[in-house]
């Protein structure tokens, strides 16, 4: 049970800069106001799942919908693989000589790896510029109607490196014309922002304007010094002439007569001394991670949110480079597109798409802090981590190496004189859990706890709620998070916002606010279906069973179908038996039921019969093959079955259904994890990062298969949420 | 006033200097950012309620980011092109022999060109590659290559008195002066604390000339007293990426920026902002005023329309 929660505590204990050591990380959590989610993921111990006797359930039923919102189920890592990982930090944190060697060795521990043959993404058609043209054309065309998208395969796009260029300079110096008053990092971060989302490397900048600066200045430095040298060959009358005016030119005209001034050593030292400073400034940009970048383009949403000119807001160039930076624009075949599934989308509309009036009312009643303030404070924050390598070089030659070698001396004498090191062994594994439960108490306090982001444009929009709705129905799952929790600020009773805000978590692979955002809407409206199953799925998910039990059986209680087969007295005591048996009841009853298949399979995960439970969703999935949540079920429980190969089948099935989906990238790096194909899952983590870099799992996950690929050169990237970097590292293709 | 809808996103625009209804208008796809560029020769209808007619239009692999009337043809135009070539297009020829030329000097995007008015035989580019380079009709490469400006040079514009005077802008924060008979520049003018995106000479006086910056500011300077400036307009929300003196009213100048409003200054009087037109929706990139027609103006932007009014008049009225 809970292997996946000992190998994130394995992660954070082996290495205490992984997550919340990590400056730069907790900084950028501080800002958006989820630090609480970096500690929530280090979770409970394996024996003490919650369980709430006095729960009860309630009374009124509802018309049985669909169930989209069953998106919790996810696959356990392999505990072969969790194993060996948590030893070997284990063993690196207590033998000095194994880490001693794994420092001098860097990274050179690689076991034998199986190299998996790179992925085939179809193939393109058409120039790049055909593709991006449209790109753009049919997003500003389905921002005008909504019109839905067909099903597309993975978003890769064979732009040429010339393309990349252009659009990361170009894309460069426009955004320094727009975010004049901006600092370098701002302007950095937004850059590549937009272009990660285009799979193009940023590190490579052609135009940055600083070190170009430095050039240039040389190059000007040696013209000004050769400035008595005689111009370009003379081959034309006009060349003759400048020669022939050179000797008796006399400034006939009063504004020459500046030039030596001009050329004075005080204004080439100012302009100098501007350049050093801002390459100052450069430099700290370079530090700034892509994830840093993603918040910085809300910010720049919410400072374009602030200008009250209704033009601004509605700019089709702002929206587009808003919405690239997110990475929900996908680019296809020949085609542009906001990540969107046709077939969902439309079935979709069949549901939701009815009998809601909003408001047209234009409430702005929240402040915000400045930008600014924020850009201070990151770039102070960068200042500090510009020479992380100077430090560790500082802090390291402080130590005495006498010290070290007696040190190393104490340790093998210990080890001599009896079982010193076992000992020390035991009593960092007692740490170990201490520290497991003490993170368990406060994850409960903050358990259910919805974070909202900070700097939400969408405050203020006359309904928040129909544009997240269209934004969810689009694939664009961040910014729907937006729009739906501007909703629920605006209508905390609001079921359906913060239902649709639940499940815009679940598929980013954020369960913990899946999790809040459900119980929130479970309060509002205490019998909806939907958020019964969504939050029995999670908790199964949370492998806390007992909680599972209690809202799966409370989706029996409702359905106005199978309500009858749910003896209220049951929901004093529910034992999974029971449960399982009222479920396999409802099944018989109505075989055609999805919905129930559904039910049952999230069941059955619960028990680890996984057998039954693939069963079961194939069984849903005969009637009902579009329903990407339930391939991505499917493959997680086959991937829970130790059946990886099949499950990147059924993810894959997901990902075409839905290309925006984070979860099922990261299920799919779980699954090459699980059969020892690091590389391949680090690919794979890797963009779903970049979609949702608020992934904590992912991240953890991410760091796991970097050490066992022996990528420890890329740990600090990953600690550093570097994501440029690391895509560009590992690209998927 | 009449309204032109291009396919791709506005970038410049420029009227004819032989032709009171013809205007030039060079357009770049996807924000100029990738893919083609088109240019449009379009003439106005001589009554106003009869839409503008596409008189050419040529199609070129990647983003036209500006365009120049010959001086001395009243059929050839050239194009400032983002892959750094600078196209020469002769309209009285079918548009299989277009381009006439095709100068590939510059290693970046070339930004602006500008016709020399008084010489009429040469014409100037500046380019994202930080230089500037001087071209004639016949020959095939560069006449110069003024190469002294540290970042892009954005705008590239001819003293309208003084044949062999140009000024030049650049994100390095200055404008430089330069005379081709020179080696270097004359005049180095550090006009704003950010980039300058556009400068333009006054036409009735060769010493006064006009910067608009990233810094959301226009200033006008007299390069004889260069350490203060003239004027500091204030007004546009945003980046101001062009600016253009007019051809018949000595203190009156015209700008369009990032802010989407094309704005009319008085430079020497208190209340300098004349009028702002606020008829673009996207970045008001391109702006002209007529030098055959008084108070004629033209403008295009990033929302793929061209407008053609009378000053003082609503751009957008039917």
């Amino acid at each position: 049970m809970a292997m996946r929660d000992l190998v994130s505590g394995a992660a954070a204990c082996g290495d205490s800069s992984s997550s919340s050591a990590n400056p730069l990380a907790s900084l950028a959590n501080a800002l958006v106001g989820s630090s609480s989610k970096t500690q929530e993921r280090l979770k409970e111990i394996p024996t003490s799942t919650l369980t709430d006797p006095t729960s009860q359930f309630y009374s009124t039923a509802l018309p049985v919908n669909h169930l989209p919102g069953s998106e919790f189920d996810k696959p356990l890592l392999d505990a072969n693989y969790q194993a060996s990982e948590f030893l070997h930090r284990f063993r690196g944190a207590s033998g000095l000589e194994e880490t001693w060697d794994e420092i001098q060795r860097e990274g050179g521990v690689a076991g034998q790896r199986q190299l998996v043959p790179a992925i085939q993404q179809p193939p393109l058609d058409g120039t790049p510029q055909r593709v991006l043209s449209s790109f753009l054309h049919s997003f500003l065309d389905s921002s005008r109607g909504g019109v839905p998208f067909h099903p597309t395969p993975l978003p890769m796009l064979g732009l040429s490196e010339g393309d990349k260029q252009c659009i990361r300079d170009r894309s460069s110096i426009m955004a320094r014309h727009l975010f004049a008053d901006k600092s370098e990092e701002f302007i950095d971060a937004q850059v590549n922002a937009l272009l990660c989302s285009l799979d193009i490397d940023s590190n490579v900048r052609g135009k940055g304007p600083m070190p170009e600066r430095f050039r240039e200045l040389e190059d000007y430095w040696n013209e000004s010094q050769g400035n008595m040298r005689p111009g370009p060959p003379a081959a034309d009358g006009w060349i003759t002439e400048f020669s022939q005016h050179r000797g008796k030119y006399d400034n006939p005209d009063s504004w020459a007569n500046s030039f030596e001034q001009q050329h004075g050593a005080n204004g080439w030292v100012s302009e100098f001394e501007h350049s050093q400073l801002s390459s100052v400034g450069q430099m700290q940009g370079m530090n700034v991670s892509n994830f840093a970048a993603m918040e910085q383009t809300r910010m720049l949403a919410n400072t374009l949110a602030q200008n009250g000119d209704p033009k601004f807001q509605n700019s089709k160039f702002l929206q587009f480079v808003s919405k690239m930076s997110r990475g929900e624009l996908i680019i296809d075949d020949n085609q542009v597109k906001e990540n969107a599934s046709g077939n969902w989308a439309t079935e979709y509309d069949q549901q939701y798409n009815g009998g809601h009036a909003w408001s047209g009312e234009f409430l702005n009643d929240k402040v915000y802090h400045g930008p600014d303030q924020w850009v201070n404070e990151y770039t102070t924050e960068g200042r500090q981590h510009d020479a992380p390598d100077d430090q560790w070089v500082n802090e390291f030659s402080k130590l005495n190496v006498n010290d070290w070698a007696d040190e190393f001396g104490q340790q093998l004498g210990e080890a001599a004189l009896g079982d010193g090191t076992s000992d020390s062994w035991a009593h960092a594994y007692d740490e170990f859990l201490n520290e497991q439960v003490a993170s368990k108490q406060q994850l409960d306090s903050s358990r259910g706890v919805y974070v909202f982001s900070d700097l939400n444009p969408y405050v203020g929009h006359p309904n928040p709620l129909k544009e997240g709705q269209d934004l969810f129905r689009k694939g664009l799952l961040s910014e729907a998070v937006l729009a739906l929790e501007a909703e629920v600020l605006k209508n905390p009773e609001n079921a359906e916002g913060w239902r649709l805000l639940g499940i815009a978590h679940a598929e980013n692979d954020d369960d913990q606010q899946a999790i809040a955002a459900m119980m929130r809407a479970q309060e509002a409206d205490p019998t909806n279906l939907e958020v019964l199953l969504a939050l029995g799925v999670s908790h199964t998910n949370e492998l806390e069973q007992s909680a599972a039990l209690k809202y799966l059986y409370g989706w029996l209680r409702h359905h106005p179908k199978y309500g009858t087969l749910a003896p209220p007295e049951m929901s004093d005591s529910l034992y999974y038996a029971d449960v399982a048996r009222l479920f396999n009841d409802a099944a018989e009853l109505s075989p055609d039921d999805a919905d129930v298949h559904i039910v049952l399979g999230v069941m059955y995960n619960l028990s680890r019969e996984y057998d039954k439970a693939i069963a079961s969703f194939e069984r849903a999935l005969k009637l009902k093959p579009q329903d990407y949540s339930l391939w991505n079920k499917l493959g997680a429980t086959q991937a829970n079955s130790i059946q990886s190969a099949d499950a990147i089948m059924a993810y894959q099935q997901a990902l075409d259904l839905k290309p925006n989906y984070v979860r099922a990238w990261a299920n799919m790096g779980i699954s090459y994890a699980n059969q020892g194909m690091y590389d391949e899952s680090i690919r794979y983590y890797v963009r779903a990062l970049a979609m949702n870099p608020k992934a904590e799992n992912a991240w953890q996950y991410l760091r796991i298969s970097l050490s066992c690929a022996s990528r420890n050169d890329m740990l600090e990237a990953c600690d550093r949420r570097n994501l440029d970097l690391l895509q560009k590292e590992f690209p998927l293709q | 006033m009449p309204v032109f809808k291009t396919p791709f996103n506005g970038y410049s625009v420029k009227f004819s200097p032989f032709y009171e209804n013809r205007l030039a208008v060079a357009t770049s796809q996807n924000f100029g950012i990738l893919g083609n560029g088109r240019l449009h020769v379009l003439d106005l209808s001589p009554d106003p309620s009869l839409p503008i007619a596409e008189l050419a239009a040529y199609d070129t692999a990647d983003g036209v980011y500006d365009v120049a009337w010959s001086e001395s043809h009243d059929s050839i135009v050239i194009a400032a092109v983002a892959d750094g070539s600078v196209k020469l297009y002769d309209l009285a020829l079918p548009p299989t022999s277009n381009p006439i030329r095709s100068f590939q000097e510059h290693t970046r995007e070339v930004h602006s060109a500008d016709y020399n008015p008084v010489r009429r035989d040469s014409f100037l580019s500046s380019s994202w590659d930080d230089t500037v380079k001087l071209w004639t009709l016949d020959r095939p490469t560069s006449v110069r290559t003024f190469k002294e400006h540290a970042y892009c040079v954005y705008s590239a514009v001819w003293n309208p008195r003084h044949a062999d005077v140009f000024a030049s802008a650049s994100g390095d924060c200055t404008v430089r002066v330069w005379d081709v008979r020179e080696p270097g520049s004359t005049m180095i003018l550090p006009a704003h604390e950010h980039e300058v995106l556009a400068c333009d000479w006054n036409k009735y006086d060769e010493c006064v000339i006009a910067t608009a910056s990233v810094d959301k500011s226009l200033k006008v300077w007299d390069v004889r007293n260069y350490r203060v400036p003239v004027s500091v307009l204030n007004g546009h929300g945003y980046a101001v990426r062009k600016v253009k003196f007019s051809p018949h009213v000595r203190n009156m100048m015209v700008s369009c920026s990032y802010d989407m409003t094309v704005c009319v200054w008085d430079f020497m009087v208190e209340d300098a902002l004349v009028s702002r037109y606020d008829h673009h929706t996207e970045f008001a990139v391109g702006v002209d005023m007529s030098v055959l027609v008084e108070g004629l103006m033209a403008s295009t932007g990033w929302d793929e329309l061209v407008y053609v009014w009378q000053h003082g008049t609503d751009p957008r009225a039917p």
